[in-house]
């Protein structure tokens, strides 16, 4: 792919086009926040008082799974009006980063607002902070990539939101358990060298999913 | 696909492997292993169903590519039934596994990552199926569908690798259980084994071809 500067600016206002609408429509994001916390607060009203590391780490996952699955099926569903006239300014190459670009820092930002949320109510049991924000943002890499992907898929069906789960969940897992299992060996105090074979194999699927989602993209974006 | 549509050396080829394959597979003798002692027989019947699962959806990705670059309709319809017979290996497959391990391992199913990843495949291409149906618009359906395939499969390749780095298998030969070292020593396994795989395999394609068949005839007969 070979971005030129006129190409980097239509990827930045892509992004900022996102941020505009997301920040004018508000509701989708102030949902997404009152999903994350009530679903936290039903966990913590669930667990309480028997949450072992192991549990709490299952948990967060989960939760983050299912809030990162609504947060980003909205990416391309939103923009079913304005499709046609993407169609003919950009090329899908520039959307599709500009896409994976914005939700990923969505994601990001959603999971360290659920992480504080979380620990206040169940509990913290970190001790390497730099390695766990590590672990999740390859995860985090891993999840806003793939449900793009998806979700640009499942925008061309009838029941959007049902295939949004129904394809996102078995494609999901390779990532899903890889940074489980790292996220734990994390909380079990391993250090940064014992893990770092996991580690390189969850980055390695982060790449294999951005890479399929830039070579595919562009069949699922022209009709 | 479309050799194997016009030629059929290949289906008197799977006859007499198959016709080998029960024969030698339920006849010939076994090395006597402890616990799995005459179930180990299941190999020649179990195992293939995987290899030829993993073979039809390949096929099926190869097709979904070919439709991609090409835009034949033919090959869609190939890809979507050699999806379909991959799913139906993998529905054998599984069923006669856990037929086998209820009785070797007291249960039919016990969290093996190798059960988990045919698991995983299979709601990968129902998953395939459900999208199709889903979406009305014929091409439209053509593409996403292949787009998806791709995709998915791609993804799954990895799962079988990271899989059973998580956790221990009870398979044979994994793990410190007796069986698929012995059989990758014993030549009398080997002898039915190989032929087996191959048997099984053809027999998915010539299934595969069968159908596609009756869907390019049913076509064309919406068509007219």
């Amino acid at each position: 792919m070979n971005l030129h500067l006129h190409d980097v600016s239509k990827v930045l206002h892509l992004i900022k086009k996102d941020l505009i609408v997301d920040w004018r429509q508000q509701n989708p994001i102030t949902g997404i926040l009152l999903y994350l916390s009530s679903t936290i607060f039903a966990t913590y009203m669930a667990f309480e008082g028997f949450v072992s590391t192991e549990v709490w780490n299952a948990l967060f996952w989960i939760i983050l799974l299912f809030t990162s699955i609504n947060a980003i099926s909205k990416s391309f569903i939103q923009e079913e009006r304005r499709s046609h006239y993407y169609f003919f300014l950009c090329k899908p190459n520039e959307i599709i980063l500009a896409k994976l670009i914005y939700s990923f820092v969505y994601l990001f930002c959603i999971a360290i607002v659920s992480l504080i949320i979380y620990s206040i109510l169940l509990g913290n049991p970190i001790i390497n902070y730099s390695l766990f924000i590590l672990n999740l943002t390859l995860g985090c890499v891993g999840l806003s990539g793939a449900f793009t992907m998806v979700s640009s898929i499942a925008f061309r069906s009838s029941n959007r939101s049902i295939m949004m789960a129904v394809l996102g969940f078995p494609v999901i897992i390779p990532v899903l358990i890889l940074s489980i299992s790292n996220s734990y060996k994390i909380l079990d105090s391993y250090v940064f060298i014992q893990i770092q074979g996991n580690l390189t194999a969850l980055f390695s699927v982060d790449v294999i999913i951005i890479a399929l989602t830039f070579v595919l993209f562009p069949f699922t974006w022209k009709s | 696909m479309g050799y194997l549509l016009k030629t059929d050396w290949w289906k008197w080829l799977c006859v007499v492997l198959l016709t080998y394959t029960v024969i030698g597979g339920l006849l010939l003798p076994v090395p006597k292993l402890p616990i799995l002692n005459e179930t180990i027989r299941t190999l020649h019947f179990h195992v293939p169903m995987w290899f030829g699962m993993i073979l039809l959806f390949l096929g099926s990705v190869i097709y979904a590519v070919k439709h991609l670059s090409g835009g034949n309709i033919k090959y869609d319809t190939y890809s979507v039934q050699l999806a379909n017979m991959g799913i139906a290996f993998g529905v054998l497959g599984i069923v006669t596994g856990m037929i086998w391990a209820n009785y070797t391992w007291g249960e039919p199913w016990s969290n093996d990552p190798k059960q988990n990843a045919s698991a995983i495949s299979l709601l990968i291409y129902l998953a395939y199926f459900v999208l199709r149906s889903s979406i009305q618009d014929e091409q439209q359906r053509n593409r996403i569908s292949a787009v998806f395939n791709i995709f998915a499969f791609f993804l799954m390749i990895p799962l079988l690798f990271i899989l059973p780095r998580m956790s221990d298998s009870l398979h044979p030969g994994n793990g410190g259980n007796p069986g698929f070292n012995a059989y990758d020593l014993d030549s009398n396994l080997r002898k039915v084994f190989y032929f087996a795989v191959i048997g099984w395999t053809l027999l998915g394609f010539w299934m595969a071809t069968i159908a596609t068949r009756l869907s390019l005839s049913k076509q064309k007969l919406e068509d007219a």
